[in-house]
C-alpha cells in the first residue's frame, strides 16, 4: 500500500511507502494525464478517449502546424508500414510521415504548398 | 573607444535573457525586441526596454532587418547584440548596423561574409595553412553536375548547403542512390532556410567527431582560444550535448589545434567571440583535424567554455565591441574541471524526433551546486511553434568528467517538464551509456545507438499507483499493483 499526498507546489505529489519516500509530478487534461518521475515521463490516456482512435482504419494527421512540400502517394496506392507518404515541413525542419501500417490508401486530404493545421486528417489508409 | 549604454539585443529566448543577465552586471540598459506571439515572454520582462518588430513568423519579426533597425533608433539604442541564430551571420545586418551608427557586437560585415561562403573560408584556411577536408562546389549546380562531383571526390560524401549553417540543407550519401534522393532535398532545405540552393560536395570522414575551438579577438591586434568544446553527441548535425575539454585531446593535440584555431581567426581578419569547427580522425597525439566551418557568433554552448575558464563571454564580447583590450591573455586562461550541456528539446525522440508545441502545463527547473539553467520559457507559457523548440540548456561543472556527469544526470532526473514531450530522458540515456561514459563518441553515435538511447524505464508501482490517485482525484490510498490495470489503457514510457 502506497500512500500519496499532495506536495508543496501544484502538481507535486509525495508517496509513501512505509518509511520510503518518493516524489513524482503530475497533470491532467483533456483525458490525458503526464507523470514525471526521476526524468520519464509517463502519458496516461483515459480509457473513453482511447477507444475513439481504435479500429482497422489508420489515418495520418498533422502533428503540429505544418507546410506540406510532397506528396508522395495517390489514392488507391499500396504501402508498406514506415514508406514515407508525406514531407512536412515545420520549425525549420522537414519531417517525413510514414505509413503507421501498411495497407491501400483510401484518401489523401492534402496537396503540396498547403499549411496544415494540428489534427487535420491528412491521408487515410485501409 | 565609444562606451555601450544601451544595447539592443536582436534576439529572444535563452540567449536574450543570457545576454541581460551580463548587461545587468556592466550596468548596461537592455532592449528587447519581440513579436507579437513574445509580448509578454520572459526575454521581454527581463528588459528595460521593449520594442515590437513585428507578427510571429520569424521573417517577419527577429529576420526582418528594417524593423529590427527601426526598433534600436525607437529606444535610443547605441549597440546591437544578434545573439545566435536569426540575423547573426547576416553580413548585411551587420553593415545596416554599422549604417545606423549602431555598433554591432561581432565580427564586421566583411569577416562575416568572408567566413559565410564555404567557398571563400576554405580559401582563407588553405591560406593561413589550417587543412581542410577534401571538397568543393560544382560550377554545374544540375544534379548530375553534383553526381559529377562526388564521384570526383569518392564515396561516401556530404552535400550540404554553400550558404548554410547548423545544419540545415546537409545530407550524406553513400552511393548513387542515396545521392539522387540526398540531392533535390539538401537543395530544397538550402532554398527555405537561407534562400539559395548552392550545393557544396565534400568527403565524408567516417566516425569523425566534431570537435571546435573558441576564439576571441580584440581590435588591438591580440587573438586568443579559450579551449576547444567536444560537440560529437549530435542528431543530423544539430548539436544535442556539448563538453569540455574533449576527451579526445592529448595535451599535445589540444596544442596544435588550438595555434590551428588562432591562425585560423588571424587568417580571417576577425574581431570579437568566434568559433572554429573541425572534424577530428582518430584520437590521441597522431589524430588529424580538418577546418569544418567558422561561426561568427556565440554559440549556443558558450557555457561550457564560460564553465571550465571561468569567463564571462557576453562581457568579452561587449568590451571588444568598446574597442577595449581582451580581458585576459593567452597565459591567463587555464580549463578548471570539466563541463557538460545537454539542450532539452520540445521533441518525442520516438516520433522521429518530432518538435513539439504547446502548453508548459509544468515547468520546474533544478538547481544546486555546479548547475546552470540558461532557459527562456516558464511554466505555463505556450511553447510557440513559429521558433527553435529548445526549452532550456542545462549546464553542470565537475571537478572530473564523471563527476559532471553523474551530476547533469542527476540534475535531469530532476527537471519535470508536463505538457509537451521533451529529450530529458534520452539524454540521461546519453549520460549513462557505456560508449559514452568511457568518452567513445563520434557524430553517429546517436544514429548508431539510437534504439538504447529510446528505451525507457517501465512504470513502477508507485508511478502506477500515481497514476490512478490523479486519476481519481480523491487523497489517501490507492494499491498501485490491483488498481493498475483499471483506469487508463496505455500507460507507457513515451520510448520504444
Amino acid at each position: 500500500m502506497a500512500d500519496i499526498a499532495r506536495g508543496q507546489s501544484p502538481g507535486e505529489l509525495l508517496v509513501r511507502d512505509g518509511i520510503r519516500v518518493d516524489r513524482m509530478y503530475a497533470v491532467s487534461s483533456g483525458g490525458k494525464t503526464w507523470i514525471f518521475h526521476d526524468g520519464v515521463v509517463y502519458e496516461i490516456i483515459e480509457e473513453s478517449h482511447a477507444r475513439k482512435r481504435a479500429g482497422a482504419h489508420e489515418s495520418l494527421t498533422a502533428p503540429m502546424p505544418a507546410t506540406v512540400i510532397q506528396v508522395n502517394v495517390t489514392t488507391g496506392a499500396e504501402v508498406r508500414r514506415g514508406d514515407i507518404l508525406l514531407l512536412l515541413e515545420a520549425m525549420k525542419m522537414e519531417l517525413p510521415l510514414r505509413a503507421p501500417a501498411g495497407g491501400r490508401i483510401s484518401a489523401v486530404n492534402c496537396r503540396a504548398g498547403e499549411l496544415v493545421q494540428p489534427g487535420a486528417t491528412l491521408i487515410e489508409i485501409e | 573607444m565609444s562606451s555601450i549604454r544601451r544595447l539592443l539585443i536582436a534576439n529572444r529566448g535563452e540567449i536574450a535573457l543570457r545576454i541581460i543577465r551580463t548587461c545587468r552586471e556592466m550596468h548596461i540598459e537592455a532592449v528587447a525586441i519581440y513579436s507579437d506571439v513574445d509580448a509578454n515572454a520572459p526575454h521581454v520582462l527581463a528588459a528595460d526596454f521593449a520594442v515590437r518588430v513585428g507578427p510571429a513568423p520569424a521573417s517577419e519579426s527577429y529576420l526582418n532587418v528594417p524593423a529590427v533597425i527601426d526598433a534600436a533608433r525607437t529606444a535610443g539604442a547605441d549597440a546591437v547584440h544578434p545573439g545566435y541564430g536569426f540575423l547573426s551571420e547576416r553580413a548585411a545586418f551587420a553593415a545596416a548596423c554599422a549604417d545606423a551608427r549602431l555598433i554591432f557586437v561581432g565580427p564586421p560585415a566583411d569577416a562575416i561574409d568572408r567566413m559565410g561562403s564555404k567557398i571563400g573560408a576554405r580559401a582563407l584556411m588553405e591560406k593561413a595553412g589550417v587543412p581542410v577536408v577534401p571538397g568543393h562546389t560544382p560550377t554545374d549546380q544540375s544534379d548530375a553536375g553534383i553526381s559529377a562531383a562526388a564521384h570526383a571526390i569518392g564515396f561516401p560524401v556530404l552535400i550540404k548547403a554553400s550558404a548554410g549553417g547548423g545544419g540545415k540543407g546537409m545530407r550524406s550519401a553513400g552511393d548513387e542512390t542515396t545521392l539522387a534522393e540526398a540531392i533535390p532535398a539538401a537543395r530544397r532545405e538550402a532554398l527555405a532556410a537561407f534562400g539559395d540552393g548552392t550545393l557544396y560536395v565534400e568527403r565524408l570522414i567516417e566516425r569523425p567527431r566534431h570537435v571546435e575551438v573558441q576564439i576571441f579577438a580584440d581590435s588591438r591586434g591580440n587573438t586568443v582560444h579559450l579551449f576547444e568544446r567536444e560537440c560529437s553527441i549530435q542528431r543530423r548535425h544539430q548539436k544535442i550535448l556539448e563538453e569540455s575539454p574533449s576527451p579526445a585531446l592529448t595535451p599535445a593535440l589540444r596544442e596544435r589545434i588550438g595555434r590551428a584555431a588562432v591562425a585560423a581567426a588571424q587568417g580571417s581578419g576577425y574581431l570579437n567571440a568566434g568559433t572554429i569547427e573541425f572534424l577530428l580522425d582518430g584520437t590521441g597525439d597522431a589524430a588529424k583535424f580538418y577546418f569544418l566551418e567558422m561561426n561568427t557568433r556565440l554559440q549556443v554552448e558558450h557555457p561550457v567554455t564560460e564553465l571550465v575558464t571561468g569567463a564571462d563571454l557576453v562581457r568579452a564580447q561587449l568590451l571588444v565591441a568598446m574597442g577595449e583590450p581582451l580581458p585576459w591573455t593567452q597565459a591567463d586562461l587555464a580549463q578548471r574541471g570539466h563541463a557538460i550541456e545537454c539542450r532539452v528539446y520540445a521533441e518525442d525522440p520516438a516520433n522521429d524526433f518530432l518538435p513539439q508545441a504547446g502548453p508548459l502545463r509544468l515547468y520546474r527547473e533544478p538547481s544546486g551546486p555546479g548547475i546552470r539553467i540558461d532557459s527562456g520559457v516558464v511554466e505555463g507559457a505556450e511553447v510557440p511553434v513559429q521558433y527553435d523548440p529548445m526549452l532550456a540548456k542545462l549546464i553542470a561543472h565537475g571537478a572530473t568528467r564523471d563527476a559532471a556527469i553523474a551530476r547533469t544526470a542527476a540534475a535531469l532526473r530532476r527537471f519535470p517538464i508536463l505538457g509537451v514531450r521533451t529529450n530529458i530522458s534520452f539524454l540521461i540515456n546519453i549520460l549513462e551509456h557505456p560508449a559514452f561514459r568511457v568518452g567513445d563518441v563520434h557524430t553517429g553515435f546517436v544514429e548508431e545507438h539510437l534504439d538504447a538511447l529510446l528505451r525507457t524505464a517501465p512504470p513502477s508501482p508507485f508511478v502506477r499507483a500515481v497514476a490512478a490517485f490523479a486519476l481519481n482525484q480523491p487523497a489517501g490510498s490507492v494499491d498501485g499493483t490491483t488498481t493498475a490495470a483499471e483506469p487508463w489503457t496505455d500507460l507507457r514510457g513515451w520510448g520504444r
